[in-house]
């Protein structure tokens, strides 16, 4: 404000006419000025939390992981790369990193189709259509510490109703919460949420023109053909943002940890292997062994190799995703 | 609609109610396979320790033991810690949802170099994993002494939350521009444009973010586990972790019942609040 006052007051106009335009003038240099000045006053709670809760904490996590801080030594020292040499070393970095790989590329594209198969399901003109949706989506509401709980009464060794059916057929009752079985418990509970997928995907099916149906039925193409040639290409750009946000939420899933007695970060030291992802692996560095440093080398490892992996889904699917609708005309 | 087909065939009628059979069997059994895992933790919370422990597996409890809702109750502050997870989510849910209305005002409603690479950042950090950042933020809030308080949740509050900006962003940029327009020639200020007119206006997406943002804060498990003591901290945690005897076996029939006790209020507000949250739920992934 301060500025344009003084330009414009300071500017020699001593005859009436000039006077008179200038009051007009004002609001229309300033208002740009303003406009500019109001979207910084108003984006600025996001920009500092951002920079202050986002940056700084991973420029932090950067520099430790240059070091051998532990929180509790005064003698921690700059180890330069020595963390990263490291870890490159430990076999636990790769086989966890292998487990949570196949984890995302198992869960991720299992949870799409089962999301996608109930919204077509529940898409359906069918009776009591918005109590069948609703029980549907509502496991996907259940907060994890609820989710990890309910799996550990279903897959309960002696009290689980798994276990339960098993031996009523005849089968011997399984440690389904240990070693090997329990990834397909983590599994399972991550399929549980699948609610959240057809929750956006009939979204998307009821954004299919119906044209496009008839005029496919008038051609004699089967239900299958019709749901790949129409539907799956018009909900691609859906189905792209599902697994973009369902490989970033299961990597860095803490799901295993709820799945185990005790749950606390603590308890990450009686994972069974099969659920020992990455993201534990961290956990059990940072908390069960408070290498800080090290852990925060895991940490940005990680971060990268997520930032690559999201880069190569969009790479990949450029060419693939279908837009029906200029996504910059929509905004 | 599978029903109606163009190529003739014998007896339709019978087929028609035979699709449906299947149809109604395939949705029911579905819809039981997801409800079903749920209804046995409920079954669980009735039965005895004794009943638990049990083998082969009891499947309903011989008497429903109603009274493990009151002792889950008693065992922990039960009612302490859901005040502290209410207090902590509705300090976070008010802060970020009125934060993210303001930020979302400021990319719906102004111009400003700078602000498409912004938009970016804001749509990019929807995709930054928050436990990766979670982690070195502990140790900075632990160094601040903000351990024990609930300054964290406060300051997450005010940073607003990208998903939510992004909600606020895509309903301001679709009310017509007259709306601020006779407010700028009046001479109105943004803040009280912001403030007096397109608030009132939003109630249904500020609802949404309230119970979107209540429920992320409800449910959030290692931010209080890490940066509360037990005694201050949320249901979520102390329903994980507290429920043993003296000895420190686990009381899996009581945790079972603490568990429900703690789900439902948010299944609940769900239920209540249905429609805006799915609207938000689906105008996010539709981008």
């Amino acid at each position: 404000m301060t500025v344009d006052q003084i330009s414009v007051t300071g500017r020699p106009g001593t005859d009436a006419s000039t006077a008179r335009t200038t009051p007009a003038a004002r609001p229309r240099i300033s208002m740009t000025g303003r406009r500019h000045r109001a979207f910084y006053l108003f984006t600025a709670p996001w920009i500092t939390g951002f920079l202050l809760l986002t940056v700084v904490p991973m420029a932090y996590a950067l520099w430790l992981s240059f070091t051998t801080y532990d929180g509790i030594s005064p003698h921690w020292r700059y180890v330069g790369l020595g963390n990263y040499s490291e870890l490159f070393s430990d076999p636990q970095t790769w086989k966890s990193l292998g487990r949570t790989g196949l984890f995302a590329i198992t869960s991720v594209p299992l949870s799409i189709l089962a999301g996608l198969g109930l919204a077509v399901l529940v898409n359906r003109p069918i009776k009591a259509r918005g109590l069948f949706r609703t029980l549907l989506y509502l496991p996907a509401v259940v907060p994890p510490v609820g989710a990890g709980l309910t799996f550990k009464a279903l897959f309960d060794q002696n009290s689980g109703a798994a276990n339960g059916a098993l031996t009523l057929f005849g089968f011997d009752a399984l440690g389904w919460l240990a070693d090997p079985y329990a990834r397909y418990v983590l599994l399972m509970s991550v399929l549980w949420a699948a609610g959240n997928v057809m929750i956006i995907s009939l979204a998307g099916l009821q954004d299919v023109p119906r044209e496009l149906h008839e005029a496919a039925r008038i051609d004699g193409a089967s239900a299958w053909r019709t749901f790949r040639s129409i539907t799956v290409p018009l909900l691609s750009p859906v189905l792209l943002f599902q697994t973009v946000t369902g490989v970033i939420a299961s990597v860095q899933t803490i799901m295993p940890l709820l799945l185990t007695p005790d749950g606390t970060t603590a308890g990450v030291t009686a994972l069974p292997q099969s659920n020992y992802l990455y993201m534990m692996h961290v956990f059990s560095q940072y908390f069960a062994l408070g290498r800080y440093g090290y852990a925060s080398a895991l940490l940005w490892v990680l971060f990268v190799l997520i930032l690559i992996a999201t880069g190569l889904i969009f790479r990949f699917t450029s060419g693939v995703v279908f837009y029906n609708v200029d996504p910059e005309a929509k905004k | 609609m599978t029903a109606t087909r163009v190529t003739p065939e014998p007896a339709p009628r019978v087929r028609i109610r035979v699709d449906r059979l299947v149809l109604y069997t395939v949705l029911v059994a579905v819809t039981g396979l997801f409800i079903g895992p749920f209804g046995w933790l409920v079954l669980s919370g009735l039965k005895t320790p004794a009943e638990l422990a049990a083998s082969p597996v009891h499947w309903l409890p011989a008497h429903v033991q109603w009274h493990n809702f009151a002792d889950a109750f008693n065992l922990i502050d039960f009612l302490g810690y859901a005040r502290n997870s209410l207090v902590i989510a509705l300090i976070y849910a008010t802060l970020v949802t009125l934060s993210s209305a303001w930020v979302g005002f400021g990319f719906a409603r102004l111009e400003a170099p700078g602000k498409k690479t912004l938009f970016g950042v804001l749509i990019g950090s929807m995709m930054l994993p928050q436990m990766i950042t979670l982690l070195p933020t502990y140790l900075i809030f632990a160094k601040l002494g903000m351990v024990d308080t609930y300054w964290p949740w406060v300051l997450w509050g005010l940073a607003a939350a990208p998903y939510l900006v992004f909600l606020f962003r895509q309903f301001f940029a679709g009310l017509p521009r007259e709306l601020e327009e006779a407010a700028i020639v009046d001479g109105c200020g943004y803040g009280t444009i912001f403030w007096r007119i397109f608030l009132p206006q939003s109630w249904p997406v500020l609802s949404a973010s309230f119970v979107i943002a209540f429920t992320w804060s409800w449910g959030d498990y290692i931010a209080p586990q890490l940066l509360l003591s037990t005694d201050r901290s949320t249901l979520a945690v102390a329903v994980m972790s507290t429920y043993v005897t003296s000895a420190g076996t686990p009381v899996a029939n009581l945790q079972a019942t603490a568990s429900v006790m703690y789900v439902v209020p948010i299944l609940l507000i769900f239920l209540i609040a249905q429609r805006g949250f799915v609207a938000g739920m689906s105008t996010s992934g539709l981008k």
